[in-house]
């Protein structure tokens, strides 16, 4: 036997362990002290609840089994979020504000990219039951005083907000299809495609959609859009959400308003952020204001989470040495 | 400053490529197609070129090892286009994807609904999808390479490969039946990159579309 792992499968050996358990510890106290309470969700669940109000990416990345005791198909968990409001939505059932956060290992059938683990270990927290902008702040403070915590070189977040791309397909009333396929070339900045499929359309909304891919870049694109998109109310209110976070944010920010990552749950301000020595998003976060629906109760909802694995490997963290005892 | 490297492949793309190349400020500094190195110096020091296969530069992209690259739209479409922007057609190796088959062959009647057919290509996603979209069974066979010669020695009925003149599948009694797609060469963009190293890349990349325009 020659002992071989399944493939982005991995033991975590001392030195990493040590210092992926120092930085899990630290930032669970962190989340304690700003006054977040910790849920353990089940490792596995029902596939219908698992994947409910979810997108068709989690579906593909779950690994599913038969669960004996009842015939049921069982989905372990590929994602703790969606868990996370089910509680939130279905068991606590609070009036007011909730602040939850959490942190296991969940697992992908498929790895996010050819470098990534299959096993991440999630940590993130969430603020249910506040729609304001005080909460997307105190969200995307809480992910840069994480990343600080793990003494990463580097950080710095990418904002967009959904609400842009959503309003000006809204305010045209185009269909689902047409509204897929803008969604999928915007996601590329594909801008030919664009090309394509806005023909057609009348000029504001055209001349919006091919403007959307060039807005990216620092604070400035926040004015620019604001010149250029049509004055629509929400689109209006999502460019004063950003200002906002722009005016708050404790690492550098730049802004992407054709970013529409997790397009189909997210609802408002989404964010990436990234460090040296980390190929893609580092933490990743935003609204996500019905995903709760599904479970029975639609309640605002905001939050990011983090690989723990990944920050561990990126941060300056000093070792953390346990003495080792010979017998 | 780090470096940039810009993954591309040699022959069509590279020959095409080469006069934008020059108008922003990239000559390679020494002829790729003779030379054997596989990373090239170009006129600014920061960037480089990465000679790749060119089925390989959206993956070089994708991960990271090359920021930018120059890849077909057919090159593309097969591989997904995961982690990559693609904000630019650079209007370069235009081409047409196509259906092809044998003179004589039925393909009207090959591919009615529900029908099933034998289609050879290196194309397999894209095939795939296309058929399917059609509600047509396909059988697929993954070649590498003169994909004419399937369907005259009754390996396939049909292929997909790319045609810019016909000459070759004219010269093996084949014939296009059907366009899938027009190709043309795309400016793509790692993302991560993008968001991480903007101030290096937008000005190449402003500099790519002033080019081409």
């Amino acid at each position: 036997m020659r002992w071989l792992l399944p493939e982005h499968i991995d033991d975590i050996l001392p030195g990493e362990a040590a210092k992926i358990e120092a930085l899990r510890r630290a930032i669970l106290d962190r989340f304690a002290a700003r006054g977040y309470e910790l849920v353990m969700p089940p490792l596995l669940e029902y596939l219908e609840s698992l994947l409910t109000g979810t997108g068709h990416d989690l579906d593909l990345r779950t690994f599913k089994l038969v669960d004996q005791l009842s015939g049921r198909m069982m989905g372990v968990r590929a994602d703790i979020t969606p868990q996370v409001a089910r509680i939130d939505a279905h068991l606590l059932n609070r009036p007011g504000v909730t602040r939850l956060c959490y942190c296991g290992s969940v697992l992908h059938a498929r790895p996010a990219s050819v470098a990534a683990t299959r096993e991440p270990i999630q940590i993130g927290a969430e603020i249910y039951g506040d729609a304001g902008v005080a909460s997307d702040l105190e969200i995307l403070r809480l992910a840069c005083s994480v990343l600080k915590l793990a003494r990463v070189r580097g950080a710095r977040v990418d904002i967009g907000h959904v609400a842009v791309f959503r309003s000006l397909v809204r305010a045209a009333r185009l269909g689902a299809e047409p509204e897929a396929e803008l969604f999928e070339a915007l996601q590329k900045k594909d801008v030919p495609a664009l090309e394509g499929l806005t023909r057609g359309l009348k000029k504001q909304t055209r001349d919006a959609l091919l403007l959307l891919p060039e807005l990216y870049g620092g604070a400035e694109v926040l004015a620019r859009a604001a010149r250029r998109l049509p004055k629509l109310p929400a689109l209006g209110r999502a460019l004063a959400t950003l200002r906002r976070l722009a005016a708050a944010c404790a690492i550098p920010a730049s802004f992407d308003l054709a970013e529409l990552r997790g397009y189909h749950y997210h609802s408002g301000v989404v964010f990436d952020a990234y460090c040296d020595g980390v190929a893609g998003p580092v933490a990743r976060g935003g609204r996500y204001d019905d995903v709760g629906k599904a479970f029975g109760r639609s309640r605002p909802a905001t939050g990011f989470s983090i690989d723990l694995r990944e920050l561990a490997a990126a941060g300056a963290l000093p070792p953390w040495r346990v003495k080792r005892k010979n017998r | 400053m780090q470096i940039i490297g810009i993954a591309l492949s040699k022959g069509r793309i590279l020959e095409e490529a080469a006069p934008l190349l020059a108008r922003v400020g990239l000559m390679p500094r020494e002829d790729p197609e003779r030379s054997r190195k596989l990373v090239i110096a170009t006129e600014r020091r920061d960037v480089r070129l990465i000679v790749v296969r060119a089925s390989d530069a959206p993956t070089y992209v994708q991960y990271g090892a090359a920021a930018l690259g120059i890849a077909g739209h057919d090159v593309l479409a097969e591989h997904g286009g995961a982690g990559l922007y693609q904000p630019l057609d650079l209007g370069i190796a235009r081409c047409r994807m196509v259906v092809a088959v044998q003179k004589g062959f039925d393909y009207k009647g090959a591919v009615r609904q529900g029908a099933r057919l034998r289609v050879a290509t290196k194309y397999v996603q894209t095939t795939r999808a296309h058929f399917a979209a059609k509600g047509v069974h396909v059988d697929l066979i993954r070649l590498y390479g003169s994909m004419e010669l399937a369907p005259l020695v009754g390996l396939a009925d049909a292929i997909v490969d790319l045609v810019s003149s016909g000459q070759t599948l004219k010269a093996n009694g084949l014939s296009a039946v059907e366009e899938i797609m027009p190709v043309s060469a795309r400016l793509i963009v790692n993302q991560a990159a993008l968001k991480t190293k903007r101030a290096q890349l937008q000005p190449l990349i402003d500099a790519f579309a002033r080019a081409v325009a």
